[in-house]
């Protein structure tokens, strides 16, 4: 049974107020909306991403690291992290919204928000590394 | 944090048997969920034997007829039987529909019947509604315009206009679709339900009406209207064949147009 709806002898606030509550929050169409797009975004970059590490199967570290440090493989690279850490924190919000209420909410969010955007982070910087790297093969 | 058990006060147990008369040759066993408030002990299922020689073809005409002539104390709400006024909505075989408008045959093992899924429990098979009456009062479900009507007529509609509220004003308010929603059961202190969302839609579609900004304003909110997750319950399950979900894919549809 969700609070509101139980009859407790202690909340004599009526129905109506509670149904209002504290109003609309005037937000949501932005999170609805994003989750949507960097799941659609995601398609086409993590199909690109599977090809890839398959062609690359078996390559040499220095074919792997040559092959991070093209503008286009590591653009796509960092598009991927982004827009995964992205989508994963939209994704996780909502869970959180479904399954913990009460005071728990907001230290879960923060909390889920902190992590994903550490990892996120340790991606991107993993994937500029990669890109910012001096190739190898042309000091060699 | 989210109950994974139900509260001790709320485990179901095992009831009375009510055994069909000697030589009845058609019978069909019932379940029903039975809680009293007054009697201070847990919800049990008590099993009534029917013989469906006797009685008419729908689940209401079996429950009307244990009423009648078998237990005077099972306690439920119907009215019109015939599924226009929503009273006898209540969990049949697992899905939330009316009483009336399910043929006992379409059940092939014993009838399990239990009040509307999380809400509280009045009496029996009678659930508390009123938050969700509340609920849909909030919406302001009426016509909202600043134009005034036509001195000698009705206000007027196209047969276009007049088409776009076609599978939403046949909404009973049964609370089927919002009962059997799992967003509903986890936020719905919050979050509005099927119902009450389609019957917001109902009138932001509605050419006469002159507030759709308004109301929009109103639903913007992430539990309000996003805690839909289209998990597509409310369609499944309505007994007049409405599609609640799609009302409410049309609500985030103009919330966004109006932003980008």
């Amino acid at each position: 049974m969700n609070a509101t709806h139980m009859p407790r002898m202690d909340v004599m606030r009526s129905q109506l107020s509670r149904a209002r509550g504290l109003g609309s929050a005037k937000t949501g169409v932005n999170h609805w909306w994003m989750e949507r797009m960097s799941a659609v975004a995601l398609v086409p970059l993590s199909g690109w991403f599977v090809l890839q590490v398959m062609r690359l199967a078996g390559s040499s570290q220095e074919d792997v690291v040559e092959w991070g440090g093209k503008p286009t493989n590591s653009s796509m690279l960092l598009a991927l992290m982004v827009l995964t850490f992205y989508h994963m924190q939209l994704g996780l919000q909502v869970i959180i919204d479904d399954y913990v209420h009460g005071k728990p909410h907001l230290p879960a969010s923060l909390l889920m928000k902190g992590v994903t955007f550490l990892i996120g982070l340790f991606a991107v910087i993993a994937v500029l590394k990669l890109a910012l790297a001096p190739s190898r093969k042309a000091s060699a | 944090m989210v109950e994974f058990s139900l509260p001790k006060n709320s485990t179901v147990g095992k009831g009375r048997i009510f055994p069909a008369a000697p030589g009845a040759k058609n019978v069909k066993s019932f379940g029903i969920y039975r809680w009293n408030p007054d009697d201070g002990s847990n919800p049990v299922v008590d099993t009534y034997e029917i013989d469906l020689d006797k009685i008419g073809p729908m689940v209401l005409d079996a429950l009307i007829h244990i009423k009648n002539d078998v237990d005077p104390t099972l306690t439920f709400r119907r009215s019109c039987r015939e599924g226009i006024c929503g009273s006898c909505a209540m969990n049949i075989d697992g899905e939330n529909t009316l009483a009336c408008l399910k043929p006992i045959k379409d059940v092939k093992a014993a009838v399990a019947i239990y009040p509307l899924p999380h809400m509280p429990v009045v009496k029996d098979l009678v659930p508390d509604l009123n938050g969700a009456y509340a609920q849909l009062r909030s919406i302001e479900p009426w016509m909202k315009s600043d134009t005034a009507p036509p001195p000698d007529s009705e206000r007027r509609q196209s047969i276009e206009e007049r088409a776009k509220l076609d599978g939403m004003w046949e909404c009973i308010l049964c609370f089927c679709c919002t009962t059997s929603c799992p967003s509903y059961w986890w936020n719905g202190d919050r979050y509005l339900g099927p119902a009450t969302l389609l019957a917001a839609y109902r009138w932001i579609a509605d050419s006469r009406d002159e507030h759709a900004g308004e109301r929009l304003d109103a639903l913007e909110d992430p539990l309000k209207l996003y805690a839909c997750r289209t998990i597509m319950n409310c369609t499944q399950t309505c007994p007049k064949g409405l599609n609640p979900a799609k009302a409410i894919a049309r609500i985030k549809e103009l919330q966004l147009e109006r932003k980008i």
